[in-house]
């Protein structure tokens, strides 16, 4: 209890300077400027489909299948995209089947798109954002000295520090739903909370295993989603903590972050043949992808295997963190 | 004292919300966690019983009469699709705008043509939910079929595959009008008051020695056939196109030798006018 007591006000000092870094009102604005660009876009998008199909979803969705079933039969089309179509085919006749619109639009159905796409790059910038610097920032302007002269232990100092982060974390993530549910029903309104959603698409190769389906209400859908993501930001925040704390420059820890982030983007789009690539974190971020039911980067991922794989390097990294931090001396 | 009383606020507001955010997160990750990894602990919900029969039952042609427009949905094979047509418009939109060109309101509500499609194929197409939605929108529906059955793999000609010999095609033909006959009286149960057109086979190979007199048989017989289906049928009209293509096939066939081009395209369209309205 005495070492909690000891731990509230440290918390509270990193608090207080995340606060006035201003980091975090940086990151709402970016997506303040963001979201509306990208439901702008996703507006004209719709509107154009409109003035195709009229407000008949059915016919829509019927289109996009035929579509997809005539690319199949191209050998122009790489057998790894086949592979994501007849999927896509699935699980597109389901939803007819059922009578449900896949893509019923709606600040709520936005801001599911918008969490899918944003888990993998977008968010984990924003979190490298705040990340990156907690620990190098006391380095470059020298206060880590202050910071370590009290009569502190050293990993307590450090451990307010990631409290602070995860605290950040979980703010980032939810304001990210808030802004992005806020700005997007000014474009499409702010229905659809109870629309059904299905999950549980079960991969077997090319095949589709429905007899998991089952549907859920968007709220819940979403709320599934935010959760994984704020997984995946959690482990991408220790990532960067710990680069934080192994290099001096605030800029080159940005730059590693993010040179990391975005190999990751790139190496899942390529790596399917590289199959060990997969136990590295950055392949594993695209969570959202297990509910979803679109097939992982790389054969034999499941939700079980990135969690357990982001699991370790989190966890890896705290430890190198820590263990850094105690014992290295501060020259400079 | 009063810059004190502010950084106690920050600190109580992060905090909190801080906190409250973590939990929601949390539970939101074991519901995500649950239903990913045992999704049989789930259970269906969320959508009412009675979605689960299928798309709405709306009166075959109902809906496009109200709005006095003539509904255009195509379906079959390459042909239908408009496999060969540089403009990407087919049959199907090549009709919709001659019927605009005469003044008459028309859309195209689908192409449901697939390449490669078989009367094997069509029969499992018709059961499909979205599909029965397209056709029973529909005022016209344009059906091309057969020519995969007999010709099958001939567009990979080029990769030195064996020209079908006289039996096999007359095999073929046998064969296919069965499934034919049963896919067509599945398509008129869909939509009985839709005027159904039937694009007639062509002998794709009347440029190719050895093959047209074979080729010319096998697929006179299917017209044959077929046109004997069909007239069980008030509203089912057959457009004949062999003869098109039987002199013509360097004017009328795409580069590929197997499937019309633009304007061969555009003189179907012209004959389904004709013949049907």
């Amino acid at each position: 209890m005495r070492e909690l007591n000891s731990m509230i006000p440290l918390v509270k000092n990193e608090t207080i300077k995340m606060i006035k870094k201003k980091r975090f009102y940086v990151i709402l604005l970016v997506l303040l400027v963001l979201v509306p660009i990208f439901a702008y876009a996703q507006l004209r998008a719709a509107e154009e489909k409109r003035s195709k199909f009229g407000a008949d979803w059915r016919r829509e969705v019927q289109q996009a299948i035929t579509d997809n079933q005539n690319s199949l039969g191209s050998d122009r089309v790489p057998e790894e995209w086949k592979k994501y179509r007849q999927i896509y085919i699935q699980q597109m006749k389901y939803y007819l089947e059922h009578d449900v619109n896949p893509r019923q639009p709606g600040a709520v159905a936005f801001t599911k798109e918008f969490l899918d796409n944003a888990a993998t790059l977008f968010i984990p910038l924003l979190i490298m954002g705040i990340g990156s610097d907690i620990v190098s920032s006391e380095r470059t302007s020298g206060t880590i000295k202050m910071l370590l002269t009290r009569p502190m232990r050293r990993w307590k100092v450090l451990l307010s520090k990631l409290i602070t982060l995860l605290m950040f974390v979980s703010l980032i993530v939810v304001s990210t739903f808030i802004v992005c549910y806020l700005v997007s029903g000014l474009f499409f309104g702010y229905k659809g909370f109870n629309l059904p959603v299905f999950t549980g698409f079960k991969l077997q190769g090319a095949d589709v295993d429905i007899t998991g389906v089952h549907a859920v209400p968007q709220w819940k859908y979403i709320l599934m989603q935010m959760g994984l993501i704020w997984f995946v930001s959690s482990v991408v925040a220790m990532l960067a903590f710990m680069v934080s704390v192994l290099v001096r420059s605030t800029a080159a820890s940005i730059v590693i972050m993010m040179a990391a982030l975005i190999a990751g983007n790139i190496l899942t789009n390529l790596a399917s043949s590289w199959t060990s690539a997969k136990y590295l974190f950055m392949v594993n971020l695209g969570l959202t992808q297990y509910l979803a039911g679109t097939p992982a980067p790389i054969e034999g991922m499941t939700l079980g295997f990135s969690l357990a794989v982001l699991a370790v390097w989190g966890l890896a990294s705290l430890f190198v963190s820590f263990l850094v931090f105690t014992k290295q001396d501060i020259l400079n | 004292m009063s810059k004190n009383n502010s950084t106690s606020r920050i600190w109580r507001m992060t905090g909190v919300l801080s906190l409250l955010s973590t939990l929601l997160l949390i539970a939101g990750f074991s519901f995500a966690v649950k239903d990913v990894i045992f999704p049989q602990a789930a259970q269906i919900n969320g959508i009412p019983d009675q979605n689960k029969t299928g798309l709405p039952e709306e009166a075959p042609g109902s809906l496009p009469s109200d709005s006095k427009e003539l509904s255009v949905t195509a379906i079959g094979d390459s042909l239908a699709k408009g496999t060969g047509d540089d403009s990407g418009k087919g049959i199907a939109r090549r009709t919709v705008e001659l019927l605009k060109e005469q003044g008459a309101e028309s859309k195209l509500v689908n192409n449901l043509g697939i390449n490669g499609l078989t009367t094997e194929g069509l029969k499992h197409l018709l059961d499909e939910k979205g599909v029965q939605y397209s056709l029973r929108q529909a005022d016209l529906i344009v059906l091309s079929i057969g020519g995969n059955d007999l010709f099958d793999g001939a567009q990979n000609l080029q990769s030195g595959r064996q020209l079908p010999s006289e039996q096999e095609l007359e095999q073929s033909v046998t064969q296919a009008s069965e499934q034919f006959a049963a896919a067509i009286a599945k398509l008129i149960e869909i939509n009985p008051q839709a005027q159904l057109v039937y694009v007639g086979l062509y002998n794709p190979f009347s440029d190719l020695p050895m093959m047209r007199e074979i080729g010319d048989g096998a697929v006179a017989r299917w017209n044959n056939i077929v046109t004997d289906i069909l007239s069980d049928y008030e509203k089912v009209v057959m457009v004949p196109t062999f003869d098109l293509f039987a002199q013509n096939s360097a004017k009328y066939l795409a580069s590929d030798h197997f499937h019309p081009n633009g304007t061969g395209y555009q003189i179907i369209a012209e004959r389904i006018l004709q013949s049907a309205y």
